[in-house]
């Protein structure tokens, strides 16, 4: 246990330091972390997966501490969570299938309507009715939980060592999917992007490149305009890197992309976080280009893989999940030392640098999710995080000692 | 002029005073308009100096500080070719078996054309060309030479403090009571005119923030941004990505005008559009301050047909990042384009009102004030 301490604390310190950044690092690094854990835990006889289910949340605080903005590290956290869950109660399913109860109702949770609804609907795959299932728990509470409780002590009895073989496989096949999730996107690329295209994008994004050349490869020709997303200017390294495959890439300034955006024809885009209401935490910029291409209908489509798909919805949009960044990327602070002294007299600074990192994008302006699992529109997304998500792992209430 | 013609465009050049190379790598977009290579310009110009008897040397001037950038902004731009257009005026004599009014006219146009060459005319220099020629057309022939001279240098300076000193003060005390206290007010880039409503709603003593919002290559908000923290301005300044970010707080938003057309649409320094869309999705009223003589009767939809492109080096060259810099020798490359836009078209449904010296109106009034207008200074 001290050997995951260690790797805990040593990943917390690189988030917290921004060592790691972008959300495919983090996720990848984080899920590797959690399979450490899960393989390194020594679980007791019964109730095993609580406790497992107990030490993985524990790391994930931890790490969701040293960074909150980088959200990829709690979507992973949360989705381990899920899995360990899933696998858990898989067997139950089986036993209590003739009442075709969902398999994630823990007992104790019975009264909550709507997150029975949502993952019911998905561990079972098929639509159930909960409603009348609750009449029916509702009429027989004690048969139904003794029953409960009693097969599920012997059913984790049994289980132990294999609960947690299976539990490794799922995480690998988690840090899998999250390595390949560029293929998954860059297949989709023929169905969107036809001959003699103008697409528009701001800043990089693996994903986009992906995008972009596969269409190439298969012998589609496109161009792309670029706008150059200060104060980072990744930019230019996109057209960088698309000018060295072959692709046409025009770079333009972030204020030039209204001027731009009537030559369009569609808008591609890579984001850092996919919240559940479907809007988007991307980099800063992107709101006024998502309005831009409203006001000419130009289809906004955002690149995005599964692992940044976050279950949490966004509240105060600009304020609570934005990262301020060095005010020195836009003001040399050399030339502007004198004017830091004009406020002396009143005792405040008269000059202020707002440099924010992200952009909130609502859901309304955002026609397409291209993700590894396939396209949806933004009305989707709060069915695929019921796939992804339990609904107990969402963020814990605030207690008042922490 | 269609510089996608190429007949014209060498009939042009053996025309020009000097030799600017084209750019080799242009956008295929925007074919029609010049673009130039402009590292070997100014030099290039310079080292015409002795050679150029024809060109006065005010108007040399003049083209050299447009070339350089060391006089940008609308009003600036005019005034300094009207100065000098002066200048030329009181040199003149005519030449022997000429007549003044056609000799003249023929002189400033081809300096016109010298200046046109160093940068391409603003419209608000276009609307003082055209005065300037009126002028000089609707001469009496009774006029003796330096009569007629006296009169066309008075023109000049009536133009020059109806039409831009005195519209400035006139616009900058309808604004200033727009301005409430408590608010906070956005302005991008740098305008003359919206400097001057800030400077003078802080000497009567209002209360407010300002909002500075820059962006790339020229950075003009910053010495927008130092001359109002001299004064005492309490400011913020941001780029103009972040400005979904900071329109929340914002009360007002002011933005200056190369021009405004006839359909209402803003022409103006590229991202005032871009910042006028997120005003207007954010409910934040846009004033447009422009003076009247710089509207113009063309209209126009987007911000393509007509434009200017400056240097692509300014987009390829990103001061202070090494790792990005790389890119700067290959704005040759066949696949690897950069595009200046200097100017964009704001939509008239951005822009509640527009700030002029007749008064301030919405932006479908623009056709009726050219309509009414426009004899008035023809008959000054």
């Amino acid at each position: 246990m001290p050997d995951i301490q260690a790797l805990v604390s040593d990943l917390a310190s690189k988030l917290r330091k921004r060592r790691v950044q972008g959300s495919y690092e983090t996720a990848r690094l984080t899920a590797e972390l959690l399979c450490a854990v899960i393989l390194q835990h020594k679980e007791p006889t019964t109730n095993g997966a609580a406790s497992l289910i107990e030490a993985v949340r524990r790391v994930g605080e931890q790490l969701i501490a040293a960074n909150p903005v980088e959200l990829a590290v709690g979507n992973i956290v949360r989705h381990v969570l899920h899995i360990i869950r899933e696998e858990d109660l898989s067997p139950l399913t089986d036993i209590v299938g003739e009442l075709k109860l969902s398999a994630e109702d823990d007992v104790e949770d019975i009264a909550e309507d709507e997150n029975s609804q949502k993952s019911s609907a998905t561990t079972d795959g098929c639509l159930l009715k909960p409603p009348l299932l609750l009449a029916v728990f509702e009429h027989l509470p004690d048969s139904a939980t003794a029953c409960q409780t009693f097969s599920s002590e012997n059913i984790f009895a049994g289980k132990g060592k294999k609960l947690k073989s299976e539990l490794i496989k799922a995480v690998n096949e988690l840090i899998e999917d999250i390595n390949t999730c560029r293929e998954g996107i860059a297949e989709q690329a023929m169905e969107l992007i036809h001959q003699n295209e103008v697409i528009l994008t701001l800043g990089h994004s693996k994903f986009v490149k992906e995008f972009l050349c596969a269409a190439k490869e298969k012998k589609r020709s496109f161009e792309v305009f670029i706008a150059d997303g200060a104060p980072k200017f990744e930019g230019h390294i996109l057209a960088k890197e698309l000018d060295k495959k072959g692709l046409k890439a025009i770079v333009i300034t972030d204020s030039a992309v209204f001027a731009m955006i009537s030559r369009v024809n569609m808008v591609i885009v890579g984001v850092h976080a996919v919240m559940a209401n479907g809007g988007v935490i991307a980099p800063a910029g992107l709101h006024v280009l998502a309005l831009a291409a409203k006001k000419h209908d130009v289809p906004f489509v955002v690149v995005a893989s599964t692992h940044e798909l976050c279950s949490l919805y966004p509240h105060n949009l600009e304020v609570l999940l934005n990262e301020m960044r060095c005010p020195s990327e836009l003001l040399n602070f050399e030339e502007f030392s004198d004017c830091i002294d004009y406020g002396i007299a009143s005792s405040s600074s008269l000059l202020h640098v707002v440099n924010p990192a992200f952009d909130y994008v609502p859901p309304e302006l955002i026609s397409l999710f291209v993700t590894d699992i396939g396209g949806y529109s933004p009305s989707y997304i709060y069915r695929l995080i019921a796939d992804y998500y339990s609904s107990e792992d969402l963020p814990p209430q605030q207690k008042p000692a922490s | 002029m269609q510089f996608d013609d190429q007949g014209r465009v060498n009939k042009s050049k053996k025309r020009a005073v000097f030799n600017q190379p084209e750019a080799k790598n242009r956008v295929e977009l925007f074919r029609h308009l010049p673009q130039y290579e402009h590292g070997s310009q100014l030099t290039d110009l310079e080292s015409k100096f002795l050679e150029l008897d024809s060109m006065h040397p005010a108007v040399y001037k003049v083209g050299v500080q447009y070339l350089a950038g060391d006089v940008t902004g609308g009003n600036a731009r005019c005034i300094a070719m009207l100065r000098a257009f002066q200048e030329v005026i009181n040199d003149y004599s005519t030449p022997p078996g000429k007549t003044l009014v056609r000799d003249l006219t023929a002189k400033i146009s081809s300096y016109v054309s010298f200046l046109i060459e160093c940068r391409p005319l603003s419209m608000s220099m276009g609307n003082a060309i055209r005065f300037q020629k009126s002028r000089i057309a609707k001469l009496p022939l009774t006029l003796s030479e330096t009569e007629a001279k006296a009169a066309l240098c008075n023109d000049i300076d009536r133009f020059i403090n109806e039409k831009i000193i005195l519209a400035d003060k006139v616009i900058v005390r309808h604004a200033a009571t727009k301005v409430r206290d408590g608010d906070v007010l956005l302005t991008y880039g740098s305008s003359c005119v919206v400097e001057m409503i800030l400077l003078y709603a802080h000497e009567l003593g209002k209360q407010f923030r300002v909002v500075v919002v820059d962006s790339r290559p020229k950075h003009e908000g910053q010495a927008l941004l130092r001359r109002l923290l001299a004064k005492g301005l309490s400011c913020t300044y941001t780029h103009i990505n972040a400005v979904s970010y900071i329109m929340h707080e914002v009360t007002r938003v002011f933005l200056g005008a190369s021009s405004v057309l006839s359909n209402g649409t803003t022409y103006s320094r590229v991202g005032t559009a871009c910042v006028a869309m997120v005003a207007h999705a954010f409910r934040v009223p846009v004033l447009i301050c422009c003076e009247a003589y710089k509207f113009h009767e063309r209209v126009q939809l987007d911000s393509i047909c007509s434009n200017e492109l400056g240097d692509s080096n300014d987009i390829a060259r990103v001061p202070g990042r090494p790792d990005v810099n790389s890119m700067d020798n290959r704005t040759n490359e066949k696949n690897l384009q950069f595009l200046n836009l200097m100017y964009d078209a704001t939509p008239s449904e951005y822009v509640s009102m527009i700030i002029t010296d007749y008064g301030m109106i919405p932006p479908t009034s623009v056709p009726v004030i050219v309509r009414e207008y426009r004899r008035e200074y023809l008959l000054i």
